[in-house]
C-alpha cells in the first residue's frame, strides 16, 4: 500500500513537472510565433500608411498652399498624380529635424538653421503637428511614427580654401548607392559685392560631374576673403532622369551680425530679424523673391524686389526686424536676403529662403521619437517633390505595449 | 513503479509530440517579418526616373547610347547599397491583334538577385509619338445632335449653391461639345422662347436635341410664357407646357440636380417684392411639387389637370453609380465620386401613373426602403412603341451639383464611340521590367 502511494506520488510529482517543461516549451514558440505576427501585421500597417500618406492630397486637398488646417492628411502634390509630394505641404509639417527656434514670444519649426546658408523657419501655428497628424490618419495612441523626406541625390557644395585669389566651389553628388558619374549640373549665382552691395548680380551655367561625381568650378571674377563678397549658389544636378538639387550661400557673420528670416505664415510674410554683434550698428539688406520654373529657369512673375532700398534693421536701435510680404508662387521659388554693414570695413553676406521644400533640396524629419519602442517597421518610397527626387522612409512602431520575448 | 513507467511513457509521447510539432512550425526568416516592399520600391523607382520623360526617351535609344549609362548610374545611385536591379526592356509588337514582346535591351548590376526579388513592368510610350481619341459625334449618322444648354442672364439659379449656372454650362459645354455636332448655349429666355416656338436659333437641328437646364431646380421662363394659361397653378401649367414641346421635339430635358422644375425663373419679369423662392433668391416663382408632374404629364401626352401636391421623391442617402455609369466613367475618361448623396430620388410608384414612360437608363442604381423602389438619378423615356417621344434626365441629387454626373448620363444614353489613335502603334511603346533583389542577410 505504501509503495503503490509512493509510486503515484513520484509518478504524479514527475508528470507535473514534465507538463511545466513542456509548456513552457511550447509557450516560447507560440509567443514567438505571435511575436512574428505582430510584427508582420506592423510592418503591412507601415506600408498602407506610407502609401496612405503619399497617395493622398489630404482634406482640403490645398492645404499646404492655402494655409488650412487640414481635415485629412495627406502630401501628394493635389496638381499630380501618383508619388510626387507637394513641397509646400511638406513645409508645413512640424519639424523634428533640430532644436526649434524662437524670437519675440513665438517658436518657430526649424527645418533648416542657416545649414549652408539657408534658412526655413515657420512659425509653429502655421504648422502641422505629429499629434494633428497621428488623429487624421487614425493612428493616434495605437502607432508612432516619423517620415524623414530626403533627398536621393546629395549635392553637397564647398568653397576651395586652397583658392587664395578667386572663388573655387568644389561640388560632390552622391546617390544613395554611388557617386552620380557624369552628371550634368546647372547653376545659378546671384552674388553681391561690398562695394556695390545694392546691385545683385546674377549668373547661370553648366558643367558636369566626373566619373567620382565631383566638379570644380572657378570663378575667376570673385574674391569672398574678409567677406568682400557673398553669393547664393543653387545647383540641380541630373544623370538617367535622376534630379538633385543641392545650395551654399555666403551667410557671413558681418561686423553688425547677420540677418535670420523667420517665415511667418503660408500668405508669405516674412520677418527678416538683426542677428547682432554689436548691437549699436545697423545693418542694410536688400531682398528678392524669384519664381523657379519646373525646369530650372528663374521666372520673374510676382517676384518682390526691394532692391532700391536699402533698408536697415537695427537691434540696438528699435528696428530690430523688418516685415517682408511675397506672393507666394505656385511652382515655388526662393528668397535672397542680401546685407551689409554700411562702413570702412564694407562686410557683406547673403542668406537664401526656400519657399517650399525640394527647391534648394532640404529635408523633413516629422514625427515622433522611436528611441524606447520595442520594435520599428521601416519602409521606403521614391518620391517627386517638383521633379526633384526624394525618397520617404517610414518608421512606424505600436504603442501598445508588448513583451519583445516571453 | 508501474505508474512511473507509464509516466515515463507519457513524457515519451509529448516530446515526441513536441518534436513533431516543432519540426512543422518552422518560423519565418527575420527578413521575412519585415520585408521591403520591392514592388512598390520598384514601381516608384520607374516613376521617379520618368518624371520629366527622361525614361521615356532612352529606352528608345539604341543599346550602345551613352544614355543607357546615364540610366545605370541613375538606378544605381537612387536604390538602396542592398539592393540589386536588373531593367529589361521589350517592344511591344502587334501582329494580327496579337501583342508580342521582343527583347530590346537589358541592364543589370549583379549576376543574380540574391535571397528575394520581386518585378514591375511599366509602359512607356516614345515621346515622339502623340496618341488622341477622336469622338464620333451624335447624330452624325442619323438625326438629332443639337445640345442646347440653358445659359439664360436673365434667369437665376438654385440649389446650384458655389456655382453660377454660366460656370456650370461653360463646363457641361467643355465636356460635352466634342461629342454632339452642334453645340448652343441658349444666352437668355428669348431665345429659349424661339427654341420653344420650334424655330432654330442657327442652322441647328431642332428635333431630337438635348437641352440642359443648369439653373438647378429652377427653370427659365421665356416673358411670353408669364402668363396664363402657362401662370396657372403658379406656373405649374408652364411645366406642363415644356413637357409637351420635349415630346413633340423628342427632346431629352436634363435636370442636374435637385426637384426638377420646382421653381420658374425670369429675373426680368418676376421683379416684386415677393418675387422670390422663400429662400431670398429674388426672379423667381415658386412651382413645389406640381411642376415636376405637370411636367409628366405634358412628356406623356396627358391632358393638364391641377396636378399632385405631394411628394414625388423621398431622401434617401448615399447611393452609388450604376455599373453601366461606372463603366461609362472608364470609357469616357470622367471620374465623378461613385458614392453620391440623394434627397431627390423619385419614387417609381409615382412615375407608373403615367402611362409609356420607363426608365431606360439608371446613372444610380435604385433604391429600395421596404416602402418601395426609388431613382436617384435615371433617364426616362415616353415610348410609343418602339418609337421614342421625348426623354428626361433627372438627377435627384442634393446640392451642390457634381456637373460630369450630367455628362455620364447623357453619354452612358447615347454612346457615342471613341476612336483612339492605336497605343500599341510599332516603335512607339516598349515595356520596361525592372527587378529588384535583396542581397545580404539571410
Amino acid at each position: 500500500m505504501t509503495g503503490s502511494t509512493i509510486d503515484h506520488l513520484i509518478s504524479l510529482t514527475v508528470f507535473i513537472g514534465a507538463l511545466l517543461v513542456f509548456i513552457s516549451l511550447f509557450n516560447q514558440t507560440l509567443q514567438t510565433a505571435i511575436l512574428y505576427q505582430r510584427q508582420r501585421y506592423l510592418a503591412t500597417k507601415c506600408n498602407d500608411l506610407l502609401d496612405n500618406i503619399m497617395l493622398n492630397p489630404g482634406i482640403p486637398s490645398d492645404w499646404g498652399e492655402s494655409g488650412n488646417v487640414p481635415i485629412g492628411f495627406g502630401l501628394q502634390d493635389p496638381k499630380f498624380t501618383h508619388y510626387a509630394l507637394s513641397p509646400f505641404s511638406l513645409m508645413r509639417l512640424l519639424s523634428f529635424a533640430g532644436n526649434r527656434a524662437y524670437y519675440n514670444g513665438t517658436w518657430y519649426s526649424n527645418v533648416s538653421w542657416g545649414v549652408n546658408g539657408g534658412y526655413l523657419f515657420l512659425r509653429e501655428s502655421e504648422c502641422v503637428s505629429y499629434d494633428l497628424a497621428s488623429k487624421l490618419l487614425g493612428t493616434n495612441g495605437t502607432y508612432g511614427f516619423r517620415l524623414t523626406i530626403m533627398p536621393t541625390v546629395n549635392v553637397t557644395i564647398v568653397e576651395d580654401q586652397s583658392a587664395a585669389d578667386h572663388l573655387r566651389l568644389n561640388i560632390t553628388v552622391i546617390g544613395q548607392n554611388s557617386p552620380l558619374a557624369g552628371a550634368s549640373i546647372k547653376y545659378l549665382l546671384y552674388r553681391i559685392s561690398a562695394s556695390i552691395p545694392n546691385f545683385v548680380n546674377f549668373t547661370t551655367g553648366m558643367a558636369s560631374t566626373d566619373a567620382l561625381g565631383f566638379a570644380s568650378l572657378e570663378f575667376h571674377n570673385m574674391n569672398v576673403s574678409q567677406n568682400k563678397m557673398a553669393y547664393v549658389f543653387i545647383a540641380r544636378v541630373s544623370a538617367g532622369g535622376l534630379y538633385g538639387v543641392g545650395y551654399l550661400a555666403r551667410n557671413a557673420v558681418t561686423n553688425a551680425g547677420t540677418i535670420v528670416p523667420y517665415v511667418e505664415n503660408s500668405n508669405g510674410t516674412i520677418l527678416l530679424v538683426h542677428n547682432p554683434v554689436d548691437s549699436n550698428a545697423a545693418l542694410h539688406f536688400n531682398a528678392s523673391f524669384y519664381v523657379l520654373s519646373s525646369n530650372f529657369q528663374i521666372a520673374n512673375g510676382g517676384v518682390l524686389n526691394i532692391t532700391s532700398g536699402p533698408w536697415l534693421v537695427n537691434y540696438g536701435d528699435g528696428k530690430p526686424s523688418f516685415v517682408l510680404q511675397i506672393q507666394p508662387p505656385n511652382n515655388g521659388g526662393f528668397l535672397v536676403v542680401s546685407y551689409w554693414k554700411e562702413d570702412g570695413k564694407n562686410e557683406c553676406g547673403m542668406v537664401v529662403v526656400p519657399w517650399g521644400i525640394g527647391i534648394i533640396g532640404l529635408s523633413i524629419v516629422f514625427g515622433g521619437d522611436s528611441a524606447g519602442q520595442g520594435w520599428v517597421a521601416t519602409d521606403i518610397r521614391q518620391v517627386a517633390v517638383r521633379g526633384i527626387a526624394y525618397q520617404a522612409r517610414l518608421a512606424l512602431w505600436s504603442l501598445e505595449s508588448y513583451e519583445m520575448m516571453g | 513503479m508501474m505508474r512511473t513507467i507509464e509516466i515515463v511513457l507519457v513524457i515519451i509521447i509529448v516530446l515526441w509530440a513536441f518534436v513533431t510539432a516543432s519540426f512543422f512550425a518552422v518560423l519565418p526568416s527575420p527578413r521575412e517579418v519585415s520585408p521591403l516592399n520591392l514592388r512598390r520600391l520598384a514601381l516608384t523607382t520607374l516613376e521617379v526616373l520618368n518624371t520629366n520623360y527622361s525614361l521615356s526617351e532612352i529606352v528608345f535609344k539604341p543599346p550602345d547610347d551613352p544614355a543607357w549609362n546615364d540610366l545605370r548610374i541613375a538606378l544605381s545611385a537612387c536604390l538602396p547599397p542592398n539592393i540589386v536591379y536588373s531593367l529589361t526592356v521589350y517592344e511591344v509588337l502587334t501582329e494580327n491583334e496579337t501583342e508580342l514582346y521582343e527583347l530590346c535591351t537589358s541592364v543589370s548590376n549583379a549576376e543574380s538577385l540574391g535571397i528575394a526579388s520581386d518585378a514591375v513592368s511599366y509602359l512607356v510610350a516614345s515621346s515622339n509619338v502623340s496618341f488622341y481619341a477622336i469622338p464620333e459625334k451624335i447624330g452624325e449618322h442619323g438625326v438629332g445632335g443639337t445640345l442646347y444648354i440653358l445659359n439664360c442672364s436673365d434667369a437665376r439659379g438654385w440649389w446650384i449653391t458655389g456655382y453660377t449656372a454660366h460656370s456650370l454650362a461653360q463646363d457641361l459645354y467643355n465636356l460635352l461639345s466634342p461629342y454632339f455636332t452642334k453645340t448652343i448655349m441658349v444666352q437668355n429666355t428669348t431665345a429659349l422662347g424661339k427654341i420653344l416656338r420650334g424655330e432654330p436659333l442657327s442652322d441647328e437641328i431642332l428635333r431630337d436635341a438635348v437641352v440642359i437646364n443648369t439653373f438647378g431646380e429652377a427653370v427659365p421662363i421665356p416673358t411670353e410664357y408669364c402668363k396664363a394659361p402657362y401662370s396657372n397653378d403658379n406656373y405649374a401649367r408652364y411645366c406642363h407646357f415644356l413637357g409637351n414641346m420635349t415630346r413633340i421635339y423628342n427632346w431629352t430635358w436634363a435636370s442636374i440636380v435637385g426637384y426638377p422644375f420646382y421653381y420658374v425663373t425670369n429675373t426680368g419679369y418676376f421683379t416684386g417684392p415677393n418675387d422670390q423662392n422663400s429662400w431670398g433668391i429674388f426672379g423667381m416663382i415658386m412651382v413645389a411639387q406640381r411642376g415636376m408632374y405637370a411636367f409628366l404629364q405634358g412628356l406623356t401626352n396627358i391632358a393638364y389637370v391641377t396636378p399632385d401636391t405631394s411628394n414625388i421623391h423621398k431622401s434617401v442617402g448615399v447611393v452609388s453609380l450604376s455599373s453601366q455609369a461606372l463603366e461609362s466613367c472608364d470609357y469616357y475618361g470622367i471620374y465623378p465620386s461613385p458614392n453620391q448623396t440623394s434627397t431627390r430620388a423619385i419614387s417609381k410608384s409615382k412615375i407608373q401613373n403615367y402611362p409609356n414612360l420607363n426608365a431606360s437608363l439608371h446613372v444610380f442604381d435604385p433604391v429600395s426602403d421596404g416602402e418601395g423602389i426609388y431613382y436617384p438619378g435615371s433617364l426616362y423615356n415616353h415610348r410609343i412603341g418602339a418609337r421614342i417621344e421625348g426623354s428626361l434626365l433627372a438627377l435627384g441629387l442634393t446640392r451642390t451639383p457634381d456637373i460630369r454626373l450630367t455628362a455620364v448620363g447623357l453619354l452612358s444614353y447615347y454612346k457615342p464611340r471613341l476612336y483612339r489613335s492605336e497605343y500599341t502603334a510599332s516603335n512607339a511603346t516598349r515595356l520596361v521590367v525592372l527587378q529588384l533583389g535583396v542581397v545580404g542577410g539571410v
